[in-house]
């Protein structure tokens, strides 16, 4: 009986698991939309944690015109006027560091899990 | 250079302090101050056409060119407010010291070439901007009446400390 019991109990666990994992899969596959505000020569946030297929907007608040970069060229928002906005679906290639191509002190960084 | 781009930058300061005991810059009303603004928007972008013209230095370049972006943007939000406002700025005391000195430093600046015109001008724009920033961050946000100028000036004090940091790095760079 007991023995049935560990059984069932660990038919249900991988079964819990499976479900789970379907479900994170499925997660995933979902993209998800961010958003990072441009605000006084500051990317908002400046740290995010994306998956490949979701979607990162930049919106530019600021009275200038800004960009969002990366470090090594892959990639490019291009010119982002006041009130402007790009967005960008995230790939391989994205992750790491990105700057404001006219202000260089304004970075940001871009983590694909 | 370096001294020489100093004592340029402490006489610009030096000729606000001085004029101030003759024409105060705290009792300037805030259409004059918008003029004072305007004349500095415009100086820096004539030093940025200048540093254009005159500099094959790809990090001259890129700030120059930012600096006419940036200094274009302000200019143009403070004309549409100053007509959402129904203003028109005033000329004064002080527009014309920094225009007067502006033209000494661009005949000066107009003379120099290759590595000796980066130096002066990075230098310079640092200066600029830290006298600029003090005088918009110390003297002229603290007085000013209206409201919406105030805020303008505050956000324009925020690009120009940028562009303050911005000519630190480019001055680490020319040197």
């Amino acid at each position: 009986m007991q023995k049935i019991n560990r059984r069932n109990l660990l038919i249900s666990s991988v079964a819990a698991y499976t479900v789970t994992g379907l479900n994170l899969a499925q997660a995933h596959t979902t993209p998800a939309e961010y958003t990072i505000n441009i605000r006084k020569f500051k990317f908002e946030p400046d740290h995010i944690d994306v998956h490949i297929g979701d979607t990162i907007t930049w919106v530019n608040q600021d009275l200038v015109a800004h960009t969002a970069t990366a470090e090594d060229g892959d990639w490019d928002t291009e010119m982002l006027e006041k009130s402007q906005s790009k967005s960008l679906q995230v790939t391989k290639g994205m992750t790491g560091e990105y700057f404001c191509v006219f202000h260089p002190h304004m970075k940001g960084k871009i983590n694909i899990m | 250079m370096k001294i020489k781009t100093t004592l340029l930058a402490a006489g610009f300061i030096a000729s606000m302090v001085g004029l101030a005991h003759a024409n105060d810059p705290a009792k300037l009303n805030d259409l004059e101050i918008a003029h004072v603004a305007y004349i500095a928007d415009n100086i820096d972008i004539r030093y940025a056409h200048l540093a254009l013209a005159i500099s094959s230095n790809p990090a001259i370049h890129d700030f120059a060119k930012t600096m006419i972006r940036d200094h274009t943007a302000v200019n143009e939000q403070a004309l549409a407010l100053l007509a959402k406002l129904d203003a028109q700025p005033q000329d004064n005391f002080l527009s014309q010291s920094l225009q007067e000195n502006a033209e000494k430093l661009i005949t000066e600046m107009s003379a120099l070439r290759g590595a000796a015109f980066d130096k002066f001008y990075a230098e310079n724009e640092l200066a600029y901007h830290k006298a600029v920033n003090d005088l918009v961050g110390n003297t002229f946000i603290p007085n000013i009446e209206n409201a919406e100028v105030k805020s303008l000036f505050e956000a324009g004090l925020e690009i120009f400390q940028a562009h303050e940091h911005h000519a630190e790095m480019m001055v680490g760079e020319v040197n």
